[in-house]
């Protein structure tokens, strides 16, 4: 389980700071609404990924 | 560019806005899930499909059921990866992925995986099949696949030699694919199994047909129908189980384990092994009449030691979608004059390591040090030690059943390698005599 967890939670945090780096590139030129948008999507992003830091002791047993 | 189809199969909503604004100069549909993914995919013509695998929280790589019919639509797919194991990663070029995005990698975008697919689409088909499904550049090994290819479509039975890690079983599925045939590939070792459970694993079996069978499962030879049966290492098959299987080929049917219905299947028999066929025959290893229904066309490949160009190109191709490996001059010089005895196996091991442990340019020294080190690492615990099919195996019959069977085919791979000379399978697997009968007991071979 710990390393099946944790191979999760490095696919995880890869993938959802890689978008959140994508995104964050967009900022600038995106107009205001399209900004509000990415920033809305981008703060759920790094609450999923709070929140899988979080489990992540529970799920490995420690 | 030119403006391209792109289908875009990613969960994440961040992730599908970041690919929009990435791909704005082209035609682009998302697709959120497998289901939506496959519903897009039969209905519409598509140049490029991004693929994520984890499709949801808790999906188990579905997107890897993803890239059978995007391939067969004609995309070029791309699986996005975030960081998946080696096995996922393997597994999405088994079934026939042709790049890999790997997010988050530094000089990776997808302007590159387009400009890679630009020179994919640009490349003339033989081209493509030696840089992607069969990676070689050796002019022989070329000629030698391009003659088989014309024998792909037939119902002609074929034979590949060639030694362990040559690419075997990768040159069967290439040929399979190009068969034309609208069944599945089904591939079995022979040498995995005992006498009892080949059987059971060609044939099948009705629930109660021996100890432990509570159920009933459908054979490999019916999988196979309408598609290639694979065989691998079939040296260590059985006389008796030759003769079954024979008949089983000349009739397009056979009898399930326990059952009194025929049942029917037209498959496409190719096999493989290292051994000398002929020399088995001759010292009665082999049944004349089955060795004469497998050797149709005949592919020999050689090993990587004389193919010095498919070195390179082997590294490279292993190390697609990630870091691409930098080497000294007398690194290369040291990796064109190693010997190779595991062949491929060994170069990606190899790779492998070099990839998992060095930065920047890789000196000759650190090449040797690697080189000892990919020839004498063991499988790591939990890994290649125990594939999915092994341990599935000892959920359903016990492990101490998985245990015999991993021991019997050792046994028998060990004497079919050494002529059947059990003084030797004695001194090089470091088994006791005890163990060694009663190996060969199990597999119905006491006597010999």
């Amino acid at each position: 389980m710990t390393d099946e967890a944790l191979r999760k939670l490095v696919h995880d945090v890869n993938s959802k700071c890689s978008s959140l780096k994508g995104a964050a590139a967009l900022l600038k030129d995106a107009a205001p609404a399209e900004r509000m948008e990415l920033l809305r999507l981008m703060a759920e992003q790094a609450k999923a990924l709070a929140a899988a830091l979080d489990r992540f002791p529970r799920l490995s047993g420690g | 560019m030119a403006k391209l189809n792109i289908l875009v199969v990613e969960d994440d909503a961040l992730s599908r806005k970041v690919m929009a604004a990435e791909l704005k100069a082209h035609a682009v549909e998302f697709a959120e899930t497998a289901a939506a993914a496959r519903k897009k995919l039969a209905g519409g013509r598509y140049d490029v499909a991004f693929l994520d695998l984890e499709l949801g929280p808790k999906d188990d790589c579905s997107g890897l059921t993803l890239i059978a019919p995007a391939v067969a639509r004609r995309a070029y797919v791309v699986v996005m990866s975030g960081h998946d194991s080696e096995e996922t990663v393997e597994k999405a070029y088994e079934l026939g992925c042709h790049d890999f995005y790997s997010k988050g990698l530094v000089g990776e975008s997808v302007a590159r995986v387009l400009a890679r697919f630009t020179r994919h689409k640009d490349l003339p088909e033989t081209e493509k099949l030696f840089t992607n499904r069969f990676v070689t550049e050796d002019p022989e090994t070329r000629a030698a696949v391009l003659d088989a290819l014309k024998y792909a479509s037939s119902d002609l039975p074929l034979l590949i030699l060639g030694p362990s890690g040559t690419g075997k079983t990768s040159l069967a599925r290439v040929l399979h694919e190009q068969s034309g045939r609208a069944g599945a590939f089904v591939a079995v070792n022979c040498a995995a199994y005992t006498e009892d459970l080949l059987e059971a694993e060609l044939f099948g079996y009705r629930r109660g047909a021996f100890t432990g069978a509570d159920g009933q499962r459908k054979g490999r030879l019916l999988e196979a129908d309408g598609g290639t049966l694979f065989l691998d290492e079939i040296g260590a098959m059985s006389l008796s189980m030759q003769s079954k299987l024979l008949k089983a080929i000349e009739e397009k049917s056979f009898y399930p384990l326990g059952s009194d219905k025929p049942e029917s299947s037209s498959f496409r028999v190719m096999s493989a092994t290292l051994e000398d066929m002929p020399a088995m025959v001759q010292a009665g290893r082999l049944r004349f009449d089955f060795f004469q229904r497998l050797h149709g066309k005949t592919v020999a490949l050689k090993p990587l030691s004389r193919r010095p160009a498919d070195v390179t190109a082997l590294v490279a191709h292993f190390t697609r979608g990630g870091r691409r490996l930098s080497f000294a001059a007398e690194a290369k010089e040291r990796l064109l004059a190693h010997p190779w005895p595991g062949n491929i196996r060994e170069l990606k091991r190899f790779v492998d390591l070099v990839t998992a442990g060095h930065e920047g340019r890789i000196s000759g020294e650190a090449v040797e040090l690697l080189l000892v080190q990919a020839r004498a690492e063991s499988p790591k615990p939990g890994g290649a030690a125990l594939s999915e099919e092994q341990y599935r195996y000892a959920r359903e019959h016990g492990l101490s059943a998985l245990v015999d069977r991993i021991v019997d085919a050792a046994v028998a791979r060990c004497l079919a390698e050494n002529a059947g000379k059990k003084t030797k399978v004695l001194a090089e697997l470091k088994v006791s005599t005890r163990l060694l009968y009663s190996s060969l007991e199990r597999a119905g071979r006491g006597g010999l």
